[in-house]
């Protein structure tokens, strides 16, 4: 393993151990030691297995699956500004969820509200490829995604506008649109962690053709490259990646673009280091986020931090841009 | 003893016309043709990279019947364009030549060679100009060790020298028992190459000699210019 790929591991680890210390109970280490083998006081335990376990390995999976998403249609779309959401995904994984919390759904079951915005997330990446289907070039993607975007955004803000009334809901629902990690439980990082670790498993099995990807779909076909393939194959992993980050948090912008173009500053393009270090770097990115927000006073979002933190570093890197 | 390179009535639609052609190993071969013409549509469809009708063959084989990799390890393409969109160093796109072949980095520092690229293998293609970064394209395609090389005007970018070498290099491929096809503008330089293929408005009009094909009348009819032919080849407006 590379020397960088350890280092970000290590830094992992630190910041999902400062996610299950800090917040409004403080654990010390030894506390949290104890606390994470089921010993010690009893009212730690809880605190940690029924609140912050969950919250931080829901916390972890989605910073890691948005970074590899964002590493995707980098390399698909051959360039280092495109986002995890440039398909549709989000915004279609938004719209699924703004419906089902209009409609009053999501008291039947924790369960609702993740499995409509998976449903919607992926019916929104099969509308654009089926629209871009004809020549299916990268060009005509890229355009019905822009569409799409438009048309789920203006759904959702739809939605938004008629519950503007009542309270409550659109509370909930602006909550949901910024994104965020309380009250997470097992039954998110259920939804969410197993897939997103077994996408990210089968993406670093395909780092090369990646690499080969990045350089132009026709140079990789004519080195061996079976880009049909590929190309498929990655836009059902960014969807599942993206989808489900956005089912089990929210809206969460900028990790994927941000985390992947640093790291691409820093160590160079090759896909071999650049996904799991973006793996392991959005994960740690988006539990110190979460970290901030539970911790800074005026009550931050979590999808408004990261923006708030993406957003002047996306502007430098626009500068820098050659 | 069978082509390397065979294509019969191979088309594309609006783009390019029934074409049958054949070049036995060790050719070095040039395809010409006035802008439009449909050379790199040709070059493109005897690839496999785009979508055509009628039938290409590698050797014996149908070039649908093999897979990518197979495939990559027997014929290379080098296209007209050569853009880089991420910061990979020279040696590392050279190397991925050797994808196809499990990325064994055979041959790697011999093509970055071959092209004079010695000096700039560390540095990112993004830095390169635009002649180096058409002779990184083609070192990737020496890499391959492919017998069948397809090169899409590989030296209307390359500076005089640079671009006598590559063609020096392409006529010791072709030595070595390889099989050429280049696209080119330049007739004059055509003349140097065993065969000639010229396309017309999608057509393959000729294919031979050079002496025999590129006559006056020819060159006349296709790109529309007159020419003395003679131990040079001299045009000029009519």
């Amino acid at each position: 393993m590379r020397r960088s790929t350890l280092l970000f591991a290590a830094l992992l680890v630190l910041a999902m151990a400062a996610s299950l210390a800090f917040g409004e109970v403080r654990l010390t280490p030894v506390q949290l030691w104890d606390a994470l083998r089921g010993a010690g006081d009893p009212l730690y335990v809880t605190i940690l297995r029924d609140f912050r376990l969950p919250r931080t390995l829901v916390g972890a999976a989605v910073g890691a699956a948005l970074a590899a998403s964002g590493v995707v249609m980098q390399a698909f779309f051959r360039n280092a500004l495109a986002s995890p959401g440039l398909l549709g995904v989000s915004s279609g994984a938004a719209l699924g969820a703004v419906s089902v919390l209009a409609l009053g759904l999501t008291g039947y079951s924790l369960w609702v509200l993740p499995l409509a915005s998976i449903a919607f997330a992926f019916g929104a990446t099969g509308l654009v490829v089926l629209l871009a289907r004809r020549g299916a070039s990268t060009e005509r993607l890229l355009l019905s995604g822009v569409a799409l975007n438009a048309l789920l955004g203006a759904g959702t803000s739809f939605l938004l506008t008629v519950s503007a009334g009542h309270f409550e809901l659109s509370g909930q629902i602006l909550f949901w649109l910024m994104g965020g990690l309380e009250s997470r439980t097992f039954e998110h990082v259920l939804v969410g962690l197993p897939a997103i670790l077994v996408c990210c498993v089968i993406l670093l099995r395909l780092a090369r053709p990646l690499d080969l990807l990045s350089l132009g779909e026709e140079s990789a076909q004519s080195l061996g490259v079976d880009v049909r393939r590929l190309r498929r194959t990655l836009i059902v992993l960014s969807t599942v990646l993206t989808g489900l980050a956005t089912a089990v948090a929210g809206m969460v912008g900028f990790v994927g673009l941000v985390v992947p173009h640093l790291l691409r500053l820093s160590g160079g393009p090759s896909h071999k280091r650049l996904l799991p270090d973006s793996m392991l770097a959005g994960a740690s990115f988006l539990l110190a986020c979460d970290l901030a927000t539970r911790t800074l006073p005026g009550g931050l979002r979590l999808g408004v931090l990261t923006a708030l933190v993406g957003g002047p570093v996306f502007l430098w890197m626009l500068r820098s841009q050659p | 003893m069978s082509a390397a390179l065979r294509a019969e009535g191979l088309s594309v639609p609006g783009r390019l016309e029934p074409a049958t052609l054949s070049l036995q190993p060790g050719t070095l071969a040039a395809l010409v043709g006035p802008n439009g013409a449909g050379k790199s549509t040709l070059l493109s469809a005897l690839s496999g990279l785009l979508p055509a009708q009628g039938r290409a063959f590698l050797g014996a084989d149908a070039l649908e019947s093999l897979s990518p990799p197979e495939r990559a390890r027997r014929l290379a393409w080098v296209g007209q364009e050569a853009r880089f969109d991420f910061a990979f160093t020279v040696r590392e796109v050279v190397a991925q030549g050797r994808f196809a072949w499990g990325d064994d980095g055979r041959g790697v520092e011999e093509a970055l060679t071959a092209f004079d690229l010695g000096a700039l293998a560390s540095r990112p293609v993004t830095q390169l100009s635009g002649g180096e970064r058409h002779r990184v394209t083609l070192a990737r395609a020496l890499a391959t060790a492919a017998k069948v090389q397809l090169w899409d005007e590989p030296v209307a970018q390359l500076d005089v020298r640079h671009a006598l070498e590559v063609l020096a290099l392409a006529r010791r491929l072709a030595g070595e028992g390889a099989t050429l096809l280049v696209s080119l503008h330049d007739l004059p330089l055509a003349l140097r190459f065993d065969q000639v293929l010229v396309l017309d408005r999608g057509r393959l009009v000729a294919q031979g000699r050079p002496q025999e094909v590129l006559t006056a009348a020819l060159i006349h009819q296709v790109f529309g210019v007159r020419a003395v032919t003679g131990p040079e080849l001299l045009l000029e407006l009519e």
